[in-house]
């Protein structure tokens, strides 16, 4: 892809430990991130779909350190983030920021949207009042919402516009790479639009990357440049868009593709998969995917597919292609 | 809107969470429930009482036997005094007078001064011992949930011990220990009465720590104390203003109850003192003993009423 890279994950695991009993002892851990490794260049979307459960909304936190990760490393503009000191942490955290899901619980009801926005310029040393008022009013002003809005306060505001909020906030210390947690799932299908018009705007102009989190493919078709699919804690297909979704390898690809609705009913066979997603606290061994898979084949449940590059950039775990 | 955002912002262009739409909603739901707004008024009229009353009537510990056990304005009582000259009982009807209008007690103390200056003994009592329990018990409450891990364990089991000292025996011993004094009263409640509030406190703001505010405010790398003061404590504020409003009966209950049994400072006149007084004599003056009472209950009982229409209507799931 592009020529920079601002984010490297290599073998990023995130376990959360199950402690139970009457007398607390560590029971399981669950898997939520096992093994993750990507990279996304300046200034490139990188889209994450994948099923709820699956690790998606983890991963994005596991890379902000909101979770402290197992192991792993996450260089992020040249520094590894997991090795930072909790000042240092801090100090990155402008440049790395999150947009989440829900807009409505991710404002501060007490507080009002101009305060929400301020406290990034506050917490990062903005000492002047005035300055800060300015910055504020710009922020707004770039989200689409009117500066005067910034003294009132979230319950005035519709879900957009708080999503522009959120955004705005993100927005703040000039970030190179935004975690977007399903900013648009929570959303009407005519706001969807703006907000992700609004982005890719913002992408354009400050030239950002984003790690865009979702499970609605037509939404990650629409903004990424290209595609991960991650299913129980492991990414297993990775590719440029175009290629993505012409020429899906994986057979949970595959899945997720045909389920897309089209107006072009009957141009692909449908492939239903069967059951739930089985429990990351005691994943399949071998392939985690080969008790759904409609094309599993008798070395699937004893060896683990290696994730290899098959094609120039399109990466795949799976026995089919190795 | 630059008019708005003078009053809502602070001087260095922090916001300082008064909204003032919010606060017309609330004074809106609570108008609507009659009798909290009565026990605000009581309240008020109890506080301008306490603040104003004692510049207006005699030292409430002014003794004088010529007029004691008058009775109150309109009542009269049968005095029978024996006459040794005569071996005889006379009678004599006691009627109240206009310059003692409660009446006056075994020590001819006037009984509305005692009551006024008692008012600001309770009022005070009840504030400060409160104030400082729900402050503790915030403080607590919030740090234990948002830090969470051994500091919540050791908090919590912490709080759990000090649940179950019985109270009132810990004040009574404590107060034997040191003397009775009003400073020591209030430290005890206010050391002892935070438990309930850490709880309540520590529930709420659990289930506000894993809001995606508080993370948002984490993820610009704010830090806890900055995340708690301007995040957790702003969302809690509203519980913390009906519990400590709850709270108050109770302590004045405390000390007047302390007083009663004696252990009440005696430098100060409250209505637990008077009451003890009074319970001497209800068979020759009544109203030493019953004025005090009716002053207890209408003060507890409208800092119920009022504390329950705040509850109702701070809570947007409450109907009013």
């Amino acid at each position: 892809m592009s020529s920079a890279q601002i984010l490297q994950v290599r073998g990023l695991k995130k376990y959360f430990r199950v402690i139970s009993g009457l007398i607390p002892r560590l029971s399981g851990e669950i898997k939520a991130v096992d093994g993750v490794s990507l990279a996304i260049g300046e200034g490139e979307v990188l889209g994450l779909v994948g099923e709820s459960g699956c690790g998606k909304s983890t991963l994005g936190k596991t890379i902000m350190r909101l979770e402290e990760p197992t192991s792993g490393e996450i260089i992020f503009n040249g520094v590894d983030v997991v090795k930072l000191k909790k000042k240092d942490l801090q100090a990155m955290r402008g440049k790395l920021q999150i947009v989440f899901q829900d807009p409505d619980s991710s404002l501060d009801p007490r507080m009002t949207v101009g305060g929400s926005i301020e406290e990034a310029l506050i917490v990062h040393g903005v000492q002047d009042p005035a300055e800060r008022n300015d910055r504020v009013a710009g922020l707004m002003e770039k989200v689409g919402l009117e500066a005067g809005f910034v003294d009132r306060y979230p319950h005035e505001f519709s879900g957009g516009q708080k999503q522009r909020i959120g955004i705005a906030r993100a927005l703040a210390m000039d970030p190179q790479l935004i975690i977007a947690d399903e900013p648009v799932s929570a959303l009407d299908v005519s706001v969807q639009a703006q907000i992700l018009n609004l982005m890719m705007d913002i992408k354009d102009r400050d030239g950002l990357a984003y790690m865009f989190v979702s499970h609605d493919l037509s939404v990650v078709k629409y903004i990424s440049d290209r595609v991960a699919v991650m299913y129980l804690g492991k990414i297993v297909e990775l590719a440029d868009k175009r290629e993505f979704f012409q020429n899906p390898l994986h057979p949970y690809t595959e899945a997720l593709l045909s389920a897309i609705a089209s107006l072009r009913p009957a141009s692909k066979e449908r492939i239903l998969l069967k059951g739930d997603v089985p429990s990351p606290l005691n994943p399949p061994a071998g392939c985690r995917f080969h008790t759904r898979c409609h094309r599993v084949m008798a070395i699937c449940p004893h060896s683990e597919p290696e994730f290899r590059e098959v094609a120039p950039g399109h990466y795949v775990a799976c026995h089919l292609y190795a | 809107m630059t008019e708005t955002r003078s009053m809502t912002r602070g001087k260095a262009g922090m916001p300082v969470y008064i909204n003032r739409r919010l606060m017309n909603y609330y004074w809106e739901r609570l108008k609507k429930n009659r009798l909290s707004l009565v026990g605000l008024g009581f309240i008020v009229f109890l506080a301008l009482v306490g603040i104003f009353g004692p510049l207006f009537v005699q030292d409430p510990q002014k003794v004088d036997f010529e007029i004691k056990n008058m009775p109150p304005l309109g009542c009269s009582i049968q005095e029978s005094v024996y006459d040794i000259k005569t071996s005889e009982f006379t009678t004599t009807l006691i009627n109240g007078r206009a310059d003692h209008p409660l009446g006056t007690d075994s020590k001819g103390r006037d009984m509305l001064a005692m009551l006024i200056a008692g008012s600001r003994i309770s009022l005070l009592v009840g504030l400060l011992a409160s104030g400082m329990a729900i402050f503790l018990g915030t403080f607590i409450g919030v740090l234990s949930a948002y830090l969470g891990g051994w500091v919540d364990n050791a908090l919590m089991r912490f709080t759990d011990i000090m649940m179950t000292f019985p109270f009132f025996l810990l004040l009574v011993l404590i107060v034997f220990i040191f003397g009775p004094s009003l400073a020591i009263i209030v430290l005890v409640i206010g050391l002892t009465g935070w438990t309930g509030a850490a709880r309540l406190i520590r529930s709420e703001a659990l289930s506000l720590r894993t809001r995606d505010f508080i993370t948002a405010s984490k993820a610009l790398g704010a830090s806890d104390a900055r995340v708690m003061f301007n995040h957790l404590i702003p969302n809690v504020i509203s519980l913390i203003i009906v519990m400590a409003t709850l709270s108050i009966p109770g302590v004045i209950m405390a000390e007047a109850a302390l007083s009663f049994i004696g252990l009440g400072d005696p430098m100060s006149t409250s209505w637990g003192t008077i009451l003890n007084t009074g319970q001497h004599s209800l068979d020759t003056a009544w109203w030493v003993a019953v004025e005090p009472g009716i002053m207890l209950f209408f003060t507890v009982l409208s800092f119920n009423f009022f504390g329950d229409g705040l509850r109702d209507a701070f809570d947007p799931k409450a109907s009013v």
